[in-house]
């Protein structure tokens, strides 16, 4: 029998953007629960390896694959209290003002409700709450003035140096890159001592992952974060015009049911629409907040061209972080690359592995046997990568809906198709072969093409904002149009997806989204 | 705080390690001492194991010794949620023991049939590395089961990481490890 219990908030995920919404209600005094399906980690947990890494990667109920490009959701999701953010590079790159109206200046794909600049000033809120390091200044030859970061850039290493002569034959300007970390200690945290674990978690704290940042502050605030607890369906009134809580299993794997004032979305943009297709009512029959036929669908993820150079000398490249040392948006514009369209992101410089995904040996994929071995012992001190992240252009087509198949509760699977258009390809394309270009000017003893299949990295979309609920499920501070109690928070609510790294977007545009919502609870949720 | 002092701080705050069962008890051992020890497997049978130490040591010499089938073995046996496996993190559904049974199972089929009735294992070196050449370009005639070069990747991948991916592994590339927290046991 499930036994009701009363909180004034009930946020589903406690990942970046579940745990910002819950420092920023839990600070106002609202009695705030986050529900995570997965475990309560620790940063004593981040042990400094790729196998055990794989730990805080996804186990939960899986999403079945679809389409011509099936997305690879279980590399990039997370899997416990801190979310995709536990193991995430840290690179915060911004949006830029030629993201937010796409629409209007070509014509294409949709614009954002609102301005770069309704997000700037919580970028650089964000950026004083969880402590960025870069250079300001560097990069405002791309973007309008804004505060500076915290703190100097972080330090550079051969193996990200070695790419700034090659680059600068090519006409792209690199700066230092911005980051979610500590290049000098920060608010009682250390800085980071540059051993290139970041994307198995960084234990020390000097990553600014939730563990340190808003979830700290959440629960010194009152919050409780109640892990191994997965949230079924979320629940409405007879009317159907207010979210009355959420129906989730403990970590026993009983039901129960929360009653909330207001109920946060937080868990993800793919598992956010599934969790609102499973919500239907009489009054939402095609799932909640869904009248426009909106939901689950403009699902996006961005594509990397990476660039391989093999020096015969060190480079170092088991110093630094997971994530960029040097970046640049000047293929920023959306027509850089003559006959493609998107936006580019370069970065450069970057702590390397031997094993994983990103590792030494999956630069080379097709060496196997002593050819393997060979290329691994020159890999050890000589090998770094340019990466050009590419844009997606949102395709109704691509999408998550509900599957016939049910996970161990009883709620039917997701399912997410998605399939890359000919622009993406062209500009995939066009970013390996001027990657290529710059690698030929480094003086690099050997250089090639990371090709492969189609990656498909970060996600967005799926509950998307706009001006009405006929172009949208969510307004831009990702409350639904339907249901003013109900908001979705993370990078499911992005209706276009840049090319740079999304986390940084993310935390300011849920800080934007809950100071909204503390500021209106009277009329939306009191 | 130095960095080496903060490297000291957390040093020793280990969750876990790979406990295999030996003589009805519990004991952490690397997957290579599991396998000098004979340890029995749980989840693989002999005909599979072999297939699989002579494709990992095709793949990537040294994986045989290092134990790529105990390692293997272990984590498909293991709850999913709990498995440190690469197919991890590559969409595979799990029980991961499904695709290794199949992908060992395709392997073990297609050999016989374009080697006189021999396995993978009973092909001589030349023989072996011809089969995953062809495996990995998905021109292996006849293959039945899941995508050859998916196979290819996957398994090279488990090869490499217990080969490279160790502490040992590192050290052996002399690449400085550098770990915050420390795997148990140099694993």
């Amino acid at each position: 029998m499930a036994r009701k219990e009363k909180a004034d908030v009930v946020i589903v995920g406690a990942g970046a953007s579940g745990s910002v919404y819950a420092a920023v209600l839990a600070k106002t005094g609202k009695k705030v629960v986050v529900l995570e399906q997965g475990p309560d980690w620790k940063l004593t947990d981040l042990i400094s390896s790729d196998f055990w890494g794989r730990r805080i990667k996804t186990a939960g109920a899986p999403f079945l694959l679809e389409g011509k490009n099936p997305y690879g959701y279980s590399y990039q999701s997370g899997w416990g209290v801190g979310g995709a953010a536990l193991h995430y590079f840290a690179n915060f790159p911004r949006l830029l003002e030629n993201d937010f109206k796409i629409k209007s200046e070509h014509n294409r794909a949709l614009d954002w409700p609102i301005a770069y600049r309704d997000v700037a000033p919580f970028y650089d809120k964000v950026a004083s709450d969880v402590g960025v390091s870069g250079s300001a200044k560097a990069e405002e030859i791309w973007r309008p003035r804004g505060r500076p970061y915290p703190m100097p850039p972080m330090k550079t290493f051969r193996n990200g140096d070695v790419w700034l002569k090659g680059c600068e034959s090519a006409g792209i300007r690199m700066v230092p890159a911005a980051v979610g970390m500590n290049s000098i200690p920060y608010k009682g945290r250390p800085a980071c001592i540059y051993d290139g674990w970041c994307h198995v978690g960084c234990p020390i704290g000097a990553l600014a992952n939730p563990l340190v940042t808003y979830l700290a502050d959440a629960k010194k605030a009152g919050a409780t974060v109640r892990a191994r607890s997965t949230v079924t369906r979320v629940l409405t009134n007879a009317k159907g015009d207010k979210v009355i809580g959420v129906e989730y299993y403990d970590a026993k794997g009983e039901q129960q049911v929360l009653e909330a004032k207001a109920v946060v979305l937080a868990a993800w943009s793919a598992q956010n629409p599934r969790l609102m297709l499973n919500s239907s009512t009489d009054k939402h029959p095609k799932g909640l907040a869904n009248a426009s036929g909106l939901l689950g669908k403009y699902m996006m993820a961005h594509f990397a061209s990476g660039t391989w150079a093999l020096f015969d000398d060190d480079v170092q490249n088991h110093m630094g972080t997971t994530g960029a040392q040097y970046m640049s948006y000047d293929r920023y514009g959306k027509t850089s690359h003559k006959g493609t369209f998107g936006s580019t992101y370069i970065v450069a410089g970057t702590a390397l592995k031997t094993s994983d995904l990103g590792g030494f040996a999956n630069a080379r994929p097709d060496l196997f046997g002593a050819d393997l071995q060979a290329f691994m012992k020159r890999a050890a001190r000589g090998l770094t990568r340019l990466t050009a992240f590419g844009e997606e252009m949102p395709n109704i087509e691509n999408r998550v809906e509900l599957a016939s198949d049910k996970d161990e509760f009883g709620m039917p699977l997701g399912k997410i198709v998605h399939s890359f258009d000919q622009d993406a390809v062209a500009l995939w394309n066009a970013n390996f072969e001027e990657g290529l270009a710059v690698a030929k000017a480094t003086g690099a003893k050997e250089v090639w093409s990371g090709r492969g299949n189609m990656p498909t990295i970060h996600l967005m979309g799926g509950t998307i904002m706009g001006t009405a609920g006929d172009n949208s499920v969510v307004n831009s501070y990702g409350q639904t149009h339907e249901i003013s109690n109900l908001h979705v928070a993370g990078p499911g609510i992005f209706p276009t997806s840049g090319a740079s790294n999304p986390t940084f977007t993310i935390f300011a545009l849920s800080l934007r989204g809950a100071e909204q919502l503390a500021a209106k609870w009277n009329t939306v949720a009191g | 705080m130095t960095s080496i002092e903060r490297r000291a701080f957390v040093k020793g705050a280990t969750l876990g390690a790979l406990a295999f069962t030996v003589g009805g008890a519990e004991v952490l051992l690397t997957p290579g001492e599991a396998r000098a020890q004979a340890v029995p497997l749980r989840a693989l049978t002999a005909e599979q194991a072999q297939t699989l130490e002579a494709l990992g040591e095709t793949l990537v010499p040294g994986a045989r010794q290092a134990g790529i089938t105990n390692f293997v073995d272990l984590q498909i046996s293991i709850p999913p949620e709990q498995a440190l496996l690469e197919a991890r993190i590559v969409n595979i559904r799990p029980p991961y023991a499904n695709f290794y049974r199949a992908a060992l199972g395709a392997v073990d089929k297609a050999s016989q049939a374009l080697n006189s009735g021999r396995g993978f294992a009973q092909l001589d070196a030349a023989g072996q590395r011809d089969f995953v050449d062809a495996m990995r370009q998905n021109k292996v005639q006849g293959w039945q089961g899941p995508a050859g070069p998916f196979v290819y990747f996957i398994l090279r991948s488990d090869a490499v990481d217990v080969v490279y991916g160790t502490m040992d592994g590192y050290k052996a590339l002399g690449i400085p490890y550098m770990p915050h927290i420390p795997p148990v046991q140099r694993w």
